[in-house]
């Protein structure tokens, strides 16, 4: 079974409670926002505001802060629970493998192991991986809720971003060798650091400090050329879908303007497009950035054997 | 020729022995035998000037420094400490030595046969999967490196623990043929390993004379 899937199932309460959180905090929001939005168009519409309205907006706001903050909360004790089946899995698998069937138990190894791909995999999980649930639930929630408010305007949003997404998503493929090119050579550092200091009475007696230094220095030069060819082209990336990721946001404004002097739609809708808009895009642009942390996270995975 | 004068020696706060005296004239072979943990390990490493003696004097070929000790002696240790490069890297640690010379400790050490079978020889990547050699492997590159290195002083720690009966007696004949003119503090559980030895020693009787 793949890893993750026996992480998810291990802690399958705490993945469920992260999962009903994130929908919850998000509804929550969306009706806050809604709500500011009413109060917008009765302000604007000179109409009265009732006592009634004001409590539910306050129970809304109390409501909102309330499970946005549980979402968090939960997000992150499952993040860390994930975390710790994670390694604690992966000790108990060491201990079954020094019984016996796999020899290929060597420090080294499983150094590097520990170092990398568990540190890099606990970083994500206790970082990133509890947020795409609730950046998912918000995105789509948001989606069908301004398609019913206004069709016209959601497309507005949409289609361009969409186009942007598809664009970053090409150039992004081109990523996944060097990501796995920079860690191969990561590991062989690792490695090289890690047998330098291990060996190092037989370095000193056999004078072989010209020798380890060079072999170090091939591994570090091999390991920074791709790290560097790496980071380069995602710096290139992430400040393209920056750039172009503000145009759905130009458009909403002009044609949501036009739209409210032309009395077509209310003041309050286009604050709530504008609101809600950040939730929606921030799914979307956000899409390749995901993708790409999740298959460095699954791939980091691949290599960890857990029990 | 090695000479340790009361030494003593703790790793951090656990003293290892006190009052150490070991002498040990040129081309005496002399083995060094005691029970697990008792430190010889420790003591072969002090000699090589790995570390240093909390007292205690030790001289060796006539020098008490112990870089330069280092570049006197030559070890085959406990643990191979292989690194990740060719197997010919591991035995010369990157000095050039004439081919015939690599050839003869690949022999005298029982590695050529195996050698022979690769398909890089002598030039195969050790790398990232050290972890796939035998032990026996490693351990014979280990000692195949200490006899390429041309010191009169040869440190053994247990050089053939993880050969098996034939590699062992082979290897043992060749170290005992490399050392005539050599001297050599072997250290080993098998007493029958020290045959023809000048003196083999318990550690315990190294310890407050
Ligand atoms: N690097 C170290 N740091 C701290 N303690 C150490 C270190 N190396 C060895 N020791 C301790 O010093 C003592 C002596 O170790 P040493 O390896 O010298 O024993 P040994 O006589 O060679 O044993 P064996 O016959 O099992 O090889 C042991 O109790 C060991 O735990
Ligand atoms: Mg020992």
């Amino acid at each position: 079974m793949p890893v993750l899937k026996i992480l998810l199932k291990r802690n399958r309460i705490w993945v469920f409670a992260a999962i009903l959180a994130a929908l919850v905090s998000n509804l929550s929001q969306m009706f806050y926002f809604v709500f500011v939005g009413k109060l917008v168009d009765k302000i604007a519409g000179r109409q009265t505001i009732e006592y009634s309205f004001i409590a539910i907006l306050a129970v809304f706001m109390i409501a909102n802060v309330v499970t946005v903050s549980l979402n968090h909360y939960i997000g992150h004790m499952t993040a860390e629970k994930m975390a710790h089946s994670l390694r604690m899995g992966y000790a108990r698998k060491l201990l079954k493998k020094t019984n016996g069937e796999n020899r290929s138990c060597d420090a080294g190894q499983i150094m590097s192991v520990v170092q990398n791909e568990l540190a890099q995999a606990d970083a994500y999980l206790g970082n990133t991986f509890f947020d795409i649930f609730s950046m998912t639930f918000s995105g789509i929630l948001v989606l069908v809720f301004l398609l019913f408010q206004n069709a016209l305007l959601t497309m507005t949003l949409l289609i361009p971003a969409i186009l942007i997404l598809v664009y970053v998503l090409i150039l992004s493929k081109r990523m996944t060798p060097l990501v796995s090119e920079t860690q191969n050579a990561k590991n062989r550092m690792n490695h090289a650091v890690y047998s330098t200091v291990h060996a190092f009475p037989a370095i000193r007696i056999f004078d072989g400090e010209k020798l380890a230094m060079h072999t170090f220095q091939r591994e570090t030069t091999d390991w920074v050329r791709s790290a560097t060819k790496l980071e380069r082209r995602s710096a290139l990336y992430n400040s393209l879908s920056g750039v172009l990721s503000g145009i759905p946001l130009l458009l909403l404004l002009l044609a949501g303007g036009y739209m409210v002097l032309d009395g077509h739609i209310m003041l309050g809708t286009l604050i709530v497009f504008l609101n809600l808009q950040k939730s929606l895009m921030g799914f979307i642009m956000n899409l390749p950035a995901w993708i790409g942390g999740f298959k460095i996270f699954t791939a980091n995975l691949t290599r960890i054997e857990i029990e | 020729m090695i000479r340790l004068e009361k030494v003593s020696f703790s790793y951090d706060k656990q003293e290892i022995f006190r009052d150490l005296s070991l002498h040990v004239e040129k081309n005496e072979k002399v083995g060094i035998v005691g029970e697990s943990g008792c430190g010889k390990s420790t003591l072969l490493k002090l000699i090589a000037g790995l570390y240093l003696p909390s007292e205690g004097k030790i001289c060796v070929d006539g020098e008490t420094d112990p870089a330069r000790i280092s570049r006197k002696v030559s070890v085959v240790m406990q643990a191979p400490m292989l690194l990740p490069m060719t197997i010919m890297e591991n035995i010369t640690m990157g000095h050039e030595y004439p081919a015939e010379r690599i050839d003869r400790v690949c022999e005298e050490a029982q590695l050529s046969k195996w050698i022979g079978t690769l398909s890089e020889g002598i030039n195969t990547y050790l790398g990232d999967r050290s972890d796939e050699l035998s032990g026996g492997q490693a351990q014979r590159i280990a000692i195949a490196r200490a006899m390429c290195k041309d010191a009169q002083i040869i440190l053994l720690d247990e050089p053939t623990s993880a050969l098996d009966a034939e590699n062992t007696a082979a290897v043992l004949e060749a170290l005992r043929r490399y050392t005539v003119d050599k001297t050599v503090v072997h250290v080993t559980h098998r007493p029958e390993h020290l045959k023809g030895y000048d003196r083999i020693l318990k550690m315990e009787d190294l310890i407050g004379k």
